[in-house]
């Protein structure tokens, strides 16, 4: 093995002995080698990074997770922690041992642009790294440590300039963003080095089994064969349990997941509700009416257009009526037209939102704060509006504001308003542990969007119980979203395992 | 390292580089860099550059460095340091630098005849997609050739002083440190080559498995793509077993 001997040591020596000094301090000499002694890495095992982390309480699951991709998994792991037991923690405390034992200097770190500067300042405030955020023309060949958001990085100039540099490491966060092997991320992930990685996602399957297959080949190619053969295998084993044991074994290879209960942390239980509400009969009408409107025009023939219009029609008039008024524009005939007017004429006219009103019900019982998901921004407007008039104060939220609106709106939340209302993309990226009750006012396609609105809530630091409340209107879509959930839930748990409550448990 | 051996060790460092200390609370140190110092620790290379070329006074930094931030009120009134902190780090490195070679000589009232040694402290780093290290201290007596291990352990309890003590003589090396440095090298490589290196036979199969699982990926695939040969890389790079030997310091001790 070729033996690399580093410093010139040997020739300033000479050069000092020949000229008789200068010589150097004794007490310095001295501290140069018990910091060395100090600094040591006597095993390969084992971690030295905690002793350098004066600024973080590690929890013993999280120290476990960074020994176990190290010395297990060889630095390239899933990091799937359930949501809010610390994932984040978890990579930097990998990083940062990676770095102390001198194998990794250049670290990109890919996140959801709204996660940046969280990003950014936990490694510099928690680990003691030096990472930047990276802005346009941010020179990244000057730094060891940059944080990028996805959607920048794999845009040009931006892709060839990361391809130009060496990093050691690479982390993505939100990984589950990569599950689409045609979308442009995941092609730009793929061709990148990936010498050390870390995918972190709580949610690795979403839909279906192909998800991890691409996630792990991301990380792995070939782990879990070639798409032909894990095909073959695995997307036919729907009954056969011996497949999915399989399956589990080998992604439990290269993933690390903790579950609250098994992290030795008293966790706060979730109490989670399904709620079956009764439309009025008016509300039924337009709903039956909506649901007719395929076979009045070709306008509405896409199922998309048709699954949209129903689940806004479970949600609020205005959701609907927005919709509708922009599609009487592409009606062609008269007859169509008419049609949708007489169903919007309709809607108008109704005075009374059956799953508002089961809000209102539910906050008052609750006598707390409380948070409300929707899917539709016309539905946040109108339930803020609506919860007014009956004397309760709320706030409104979504992903696109800025980092310190997010933080002026939970602040608000915090201290002055009852209820806050957000929109599915409010999902990520806020922690409201102060808050024990969520409200699911429309239930989205996918469980583990449920599963991230409720992390906001049921996380570290939660000290009571959480209590979910999923709304759905009885015959309508709703009902079978509920049943596709269950059935998704399903997979993950066979594939990935066990899930805490997200819906209510099947008897 | 605690709070406090911090403490010690920056008022240590500091008078030992001629760096004043203009106040000094136990949880908090002031002190006023040399230019030297500031070159060494403070990361201002451009500013230095400025300052020479122009020839304009030079106003090295005055720090405050708070070492145990219970005790303070108001985080604010100076900088934070700590066993991990990059300041420190750099202090480390600063007194890697300036602790580097000596020449030191064994004191005593009587009269001594010195014999002369040299030491050289190795660090020998093993990596691959891990990492080991071994301190060596090796002292060779340069009359007879003599190498013994643990010699930094054996003269940093002795009282050395960089001048020879008044009716000490020493005696003449018959072996030239330059060719005692030689020897210290090759007897690195002796110990190295006689030690276990399983860790390195590991990591090859770990290499090589994880390269069995790519080539399955791409199986039966004629023209393989780029990330192919980027992935064949980046296992080469993880897994490769390499042998880092590094010099921390050493130099010429005269003992009874």
């Amino acid at each position: 093995m070729i033996i690399e001997r580093s410093s010139n040591w040997r020739e300033d020596f000479i050069q000092r002995f020949e000229q008789d000094g200068p010589w150097d301090s004794w007490t310095l000499y001295n501290k140069s080698y018990e910091i060395e002694k100090m600094n040591l890495i006597p095993e390969f095992s084992g971690l030295q990074a905690p002793k350098f982390l004066t600024n973080i309480q590690l929890l013993p699951h999280q120290v476990e997770a960074a020994q176990t991709v190290i010395e297990k998994m060889n630095g390239k792991a899933i990091l799937a922690d359930e949501v809010g037991l610390g994932k984040t923690i978890e990579a930097g405390l990998i990083m940062k041992e990676y770095m102390i034992r001198g194998i990794v200097k250049k670290v990109l770190i890919l996140v959801p642009a709204s996660l940046q500067n969280q990003w950014v300042t936990e490694l510099n405030m928690r680990f003691f790294i030096p990472a930047i955020a990276y802005r346009k023309n941010t020179p990244i060949e000057h730094y060891d440590v940059v944080v990028m958001s996805m959607d920048t990085a794999k845009k040009s100039p931006h892709r060839e300039k990361i391809y130009e540099q060496d990093y050691d490491m690479i982390i993505i966060d939100e990984a589950h963003k990569l599950k689409n092997h045609k979308t442009q991320i995941y092609e730009f992930v793929q061709s990148l080095k990936k010498k050390f990685c870390l995918l972190l996602t709580a949610t690795p399957i979403q839909n279906d089994v192909f998800e991890i297959f691409y996630l792990v080949s991301l990380l792995k190619p070939g782990h879990l064969g070639n798409y032909e053969s894990f095909q073959a295998s695995f997307s036919t084993t729907k009954n056969s349990t011996d497949g999915e044991k399989y399956l589990k074994e080998l992604v439990n290879q290269v993933m690390v997941r903790n579950r609250r209960q098994d992290t030795g942390i008293e966790w706060t239980s979730r109490k989670v509700e399904t709620i079956p509400i009764q439309f009025t009969p008016g509300e039924r009408e337009v709903y039956e009416m909506i649901g007719a409107l395929k076979s009045v025009s070709a306008v509405f023939s896409s199922s998309f257009t048709m699954v949209t219009l129903l689940k806004e029609m479970c949600s609020s008039k205005e959701a609907t009526f927005l919709t509708l008024n922009k599609m009487i524009q592409k009606c062609v005939t008269n007859e169509e037209s008419e049609y949708i007017e007489e169903i919007l004429a309709k809607l108008m006219k109704l005075e009374i939102n059956s799953k508002a009103e089961k809000v209102i019900e539910i906050i008052e019982k609750a006598n707390d704060k409380v948070i409300i998901f929707t899917e539709y921004r016309a539905t946040q407007a109108y339930l803020q509006w609506y919860l007014y008039t009956k004397g309760i104060s709320s706030v409104l939220f979504n992903g696109k504001f800025s980092k310190s609106k997010r933080d002026w709106v939970k602040q608000l939340f915090r201290q002055r308003d009852q209820v806050l209302i957000a929109t599915e993309s409010g999902g990520e990226g806020i922690n409201l542990q102060f808050c024990h009750h969520v409200i699911n006012y429309d239930l989205p396609w996918n469980p583990m969007k449920l599963e991230q609105r409720i992390g906001r809530v049921h996380r570290l630091g939660q000290e009571e119980d959480v209590h979910i409340y999923n709304l759905a209107i009885e015959d309508t879509i709703e009902q079978k979203i509920l049943d596709l959930l269950g059935s998704k839930i399903d997979v993950f748990e066979k594939v990935v395992g066990d899930l805490d409550d997200i819906l209510t448990r099947k008897a | 390292m605690y709070a406090e051996q911090v403490h010690d060790y920056l008022r240590t460092f500091f008078k030992e580089t001629d760096c004043e200390l203009l106040s000094d609370e136990g949880y908090m140190l002031s002190v006023q860099l040399t230019a030297d110092m500031d070159k060494r620790i403070m990361n201002r290379p451009f500013y230095w550059q400025y300052i020479e070329a122009t020839n304009s006074p030079a106003n090295p930094a005055r720090l405050n460095l708070i070492t145990d931030r219970t005790k303070v009120q108001n985080q604010f009134i100076g900088e934070i340091i700590h066993f991990g902190s990059g300041r420190l780090h750099q202090i480390f490195k600063a007194t890697k630098e300036l602790g580097s070679f000596v020449q030191m000589y064994q004191q005593s009232n009587d009269r001594k005849m010195l014999t002369p040694y040299f030491c050289v402290n190795y660090k020998v780093s093993y990596y691959c997609d891990q990492t080991k290290e071994v301190l060596y201290s090796l002292g060779i007596n340069l009359i007879n050739g003599d190498i013994e291990d643990h010699f930094h352990e054996f003269v940093s309890q002795l009282d050395l002083k960089g001048n020879i003590p008044e009716n000490s003589f020493c005696l003449q090396y018959i072996i030239k440190p330059a060719r005692a440095l030689e020897r210290l090298d090759g007897m690195i490589q002796n110990i190295i080559q006689n030690d276990d290196h399983s860790w390195a036979e590991e990591a090859k199969k770990r290499w090589a498995k994880e390269l069995e699982v790519l080539d399955f990926f791409y199986d039966g695939v004629e023209e393989k793509p780029e990330s192919y040969e980027i992935e064949k890389k980046g296992l080469k790079e993880r897994f490769n077993p390499r042998i880092k030997v590094e010099i921390i310091n050493g130099g010429l001790f005269y003992l009874h």
